[in-house]
């Protein structure tokens, strides 16, 4: 019987979990953990409806860039170190290749854990949050100055309100408009016009 | 010296097979985590001592409680899971040995053609038999080798032995393939898929725990307990620092 019938998915499976079978590389779950922590962190931050949204947003990046350097760390410790180690500890040794390959990939996976991931966060995490922030306080200064131009408006006419009131006010005599309008239509002073009719 | 010593270390069978094992990769990664992480924070001199002492303990606090969740929910829950699933879906595959094969074929091996985990009761003996299968054949006919001895009995408490008999004859035709082969013989690899199931699922189950489950649980108990500890989140650092909210991987 053929392949034919089998759904692609299943053998995508069946072909992953025989390697796994085969050999289970420790980076496997702690590259799914990392992978899937920068994804479900920064995204609980966000659905926090009680922080500030503005801290919000920096903790939220700040939590998905911290799984990038430790997902990359992972992954270089893999990649540049755990091949030549074990050649070296086997020429040096004799034991098995295999067997010393397997222990150096779950050493590389804890020295990143506990030594080189807080290391590459120490250094990388505020550099890149300070560029970060840096280019979104660029963009905030140019949405300032559009704020200074909306708040042209009220700023201007209250002056100009008050300049015409104090105009008005500075035309003395009996027989200027201030002291008409007060005059006629003031209720308090005897003026024919009633408030509220 | 130094060499040979740490290489035999980490060539030992026993170590081999806890480091196979996605629980125990898990465990002993978020363990480290645990122990590494507040260290690192108390000897980092750039924040006054307060803050320090404040996030490690929060840090201790943070990883012993995923991990204590984890540990207590996810990997029978997951493995259990793992094996029911991979169980149906090693008797489908059977029904394809051209595609089992073509996914199992090397360079230096020919691919297999079945790979069944009918006759295990549950993943006790699976894992048991994967276990068996790093030592060597000498070790597992070895009766003073605690470990083959310590397998060998979880092999013969959760196996059925009434299918074994059905597809290898009789119990003793088993046992003589399981002490005699070679771990790229055909006999040990036809369950390669399945034990790869239950890793596979304990991977699920790991990113489960400890991105979801956890997280959300520990942050339930966190609070009281630093409270209880009359640990306060430093003011100043509270105040000016809105990156102090932000916790490590």
């Amino acid at each position: 019987m053929g392949s034919g019938n089998l759904n692609p998915i299943l053998k995508k499976i069946a072909k992953a979990a025989y390697n796994l079978g085969d050999h289970n590389d420790p980076l496997n779950a702690v590259l799914a953990i990392a992978i899937f922590k920068g994804i479900n962190r920064p995204l609980f931050t966000m659905m926090d409806k009680e922080s500030d949204p503005q801290v919000k947003k920096y903790a939220a990046f700040r939590e998905g860039l911290t799984e990038v350097v430790a997902a990359s760390t992972y992954i270089l410790t893999n990649k540049l170190l755990v091949n030549p180690v074990s050649k070296y500890l086997q020429k040096k040794s004799g034991g098995s290749l295999g067997k010393i390959t397997h222990g150096v990939e779950f050493l590389g996976v804890c020295v990143s854990a506990v030594f080189l991931i807080p290391l590459a966060c120490n250094l990388l995490l505020n550099p890149i949050m300070k560029g970060v922030a840096k280019i979104t306080g660029k963009k905030k200064q140019t949405d300032n100055k559009l704020d200074i131009k909306e708040n042209v408006v009220p700023e201007l006419s209250k002056p100009q309100v008050s300049q015409q009131v104090s105009n008005l006010s500075s035309i003395k005599g009996p027989n200027s408009l201030l002291q008409v309008l007060q005059n006629k239509y003031t209720p308090y002073n005897g003026g024919n016009m009633k408030v509220g009719v | 010296m130094i060499t040979n010593t740490f290489v035999h270390l980490i060539s030992k069978n026993g170590f081999q097979n806890l480091i196979q094992n996605t629980t125990a990769q898990v465990s002993i990664e978020t363990g480290l985590k645990a122990v590494g992480r507040p260290a690192f924070t108390l000897a980092d001199t750039h924040v006054d001592k307060e803050t320090r002492k404040y996030s490690a303990v929060k840090e201790l606090l943070y990883q012993t409680l995923c991990l204590g969740i984890y540990l207590a929910v996810i990997p029978v829950t997951f493995k259990k899971g793992g094996f029911a699933i991979f169980k149906k879906l090693c008797n489908k595959l059977n029904k394809h040995p051209e595609f089992l094969k073509s996914i199992t074929k090397t360079d230096k091996l020919p691919g297999i053609e079945k790979c069944s985990i009918d006759i295990f009761k549950n993943e006790k003996s699976l894992v048991a038999l994967h276990n068996l299968s790093h030592l060597s054949p000498a070790k597992r006919q070895d009766k003073t080798n605690d470990l083959a001895q310590k397998l060998l009995t979880s092999i013969e408490k959760n196996t059925n032995w009434d299918l074994v008999k059905k597809e290898y004859g009789s119990k003793e035709a088993f046992i003589q393939k399981l002490l005699n082969s070679d771990r790229e013989n055909d006999f040990f690899r036809q369950f390669f898929i399945g034990k790869g199931g239950i890793e596979m699922s304990s991977i699920v189950g790991s990113v489960v725990g400890l991105t979801l489950l956890a997280p959300e649980l520990s942050h339930l108990i966190l609070h009281p307990v630093m409270k209880a500890l009359h640990m306060e989140a430093p003011k100043a650092a509270a105040e000016n620092k809105p990156q102090n909210i932000d916790k490590q991987a």
